[in-house]
């Protein structure tokens, strides 16, 4: 899982980045974790959120761990899907991404705005975190069953102590 | 008292550590470490960039293929005239040439005074997150890179180094809402200030009420503050706009750089921003 985490940050600066919509890329680190939250729990989410979420502030030049704590925001939205009432096995992760990423967008934000940078918090919302969750829906799509498949590969990471 | 679980107190930890982590960054007291990532990652960024690159051209290129036989059309038109053009400009150049010797001029141009400080460096990556426009580029400290410093291309203004690593740096775009940039109307030389905006274009503000400006005018750097140096391309008025109760006009620019297309930048090492000036941010190296 941590070559995908690491894999996904990489396509992430060199690929995705360059495709746009209304100036805003899709996010690939988030929809991981978001989709593995969903299939491995909330705490081994959290665990490569964590890990992800340094690779991409360190790529990105982001201050370290604001992403981290952004991704690892995320996960607990998977516990939401306990009780879905959605039968379809893609609608619950599109669900959730769209859900996620306006939590990722707004830590981030709020990570800037504790740095000292000034932040339009109206404008960023409409304008980055609105296509970014059309986009992140999107790409949820095809991540979702490429995710459940790598899940099924691999043993849950222990975590218990 | 009721019973925390394990894993509750583990997620914790993490967002401890992560907070931890948010406070030494912003305070720039990991730098060095930063910077070593940064220099590990590098190789893999430049692999993967390059796979990136072939594959945004052909996005790229399939969606050109759309507009391309009007396209031609027009460019057939924009040719025939440019051909005469290009005549006219060989005898100007040639006549410019002999002019230059006589007067000396090269000496008062203006751009010639940073021909020698520039460093041609490559992007190696954008910015994968939404919320920074930058790019990384694959000069760092150890070519003489420097926070503050201007990075342009033959088109005009990219921005400034933001942040710097032994090996690669990032570098803060214009189009970011937290860059500034002290700009001029070429025509008419009125001041103000070019600012990014999140997901749109960037504007020129504080442009006084009664000022003359429209669609088209050029906006270069005015050097003003010691950020920038004078006289760089930023972009060309796109739209003007005008409210009779603010105190200020705002124009649209559309930056004469495309930001999606960068591949090479020069970085003037012989600018050195006044202190003080936003053009001195964090360095990681």
């Amino acid at each position: 899982m941590i070559v995908a985490v690491g894999l996904g940050v990489l396509v992430q600066a060199t690929l995705l980045a360059r495709i746009r919509l209304e100036g805003a890329a899709a996010n690939l680190p988030l929809v991981i974790v978001v989709c593995w939250s969903l299939l491995r729990g909330p705490l081994e989410g959290a665990l490569w959120g964590f890990a992800g979420g340094l690779l991409l502030d360190l790529v990105a030049g982001l201050p370290l761990g604001a992403s981290s704590l952004a991704l690892m925001a995320v996960c607990p939205l998977a516990n939401l899907g306990k009780k879905s009432i959605f039968p379809g096995r893609s609608t619950l992760p599109v669900l959730l991404v769209l859900l996620a990423t306006p939590v990722f967008g707004w830590i981030v934000l709020l990570a800037r705005a504790m740095g000292g940078l000034a932040v339009d918090w109206l404008i960023a919302t409409v304008r980055i975190i609105g296509p970014e969750m059309v986009l992140n829906a999107l790409l949820t799509l095809p991540a979702y069953p490429v995710l459940r498949w790598l899940a099924t590969q691999t043993r849950p990471t222990a975590m218990e102590w | 008292m009721a019973h925390v679980s394990n894993r509750t107190i583990f997620f914790f930890v993490l967002a401890a550590v992560c907070i931890v982590l948010l406070i030494l960054s912003s305070s720039n007291r990991i730098a060095p470490v930063e910077g070593a990532a940064m220099q590990v990652g590098r190789p893999f960024l430049l692999a993967f960039s390059e796979v990136g690159r072939l594959f945004s051209n052909v996005i790229t290129t399939a969606r050109d293929l759309a507009t391309l036989r009007a396209r031609n059309n027009q460019l057939q038109t924009v040719v025939d005239t440019l051909t005469i053009d290009n005549l006219r400009l060989k005898e100007t150049e040639a006549e410019n040439e002999r002019l230059r010797s006589l007067l000396r001029f090269a000496q008062l141009n203006p751009n010639y005074d940073f021909r020698g400080g520039q460093v041609i460096a490559r992007v190696i990556s954008k910015s994968p997150s939404n919320y920074l426009a930058s790019i990384s580029i694959d000069l760092g400290a150890e070519h003489g890179i420097k926070p503050g410093m201007p990075v342009v291309t033959e088109r005009g203004l990219v921005g400034r180094i933001h942040k710097v690593g032994p090996l690669s740096s990032t570098v803060l775009l214009i189009t970011d809402p937290s860059s500034g940039v002290p700009a001029l109307i070429q025509r008419n030389r009125l001041v103000g200030v070019v600012s990014g905006r999140a997901g749109a274009l960037p504007v020129m503000e504080y442009i006084p009420q009664d000022a003359d400006i429209s669609v088209g005018d050029l906006v270069i750097t005015s050097g003003l503050g010691g950020g920038f140096p004078k006289n760089l391309i930023i972009g060309q008025i796109v739209e003007v706009r005008q409210r009779d109760y603010e105190m200020f006009q705002q124009a649209t620019i559309r930056p004469t750089v495309n930001f999606d297309r960068l591949e090479f930048v020069l970085v003037i090492t012989n600018f050195v921003p006044l202190p003080g000036e936003p053009g001195e941010p964090d360095s990681v190296g």
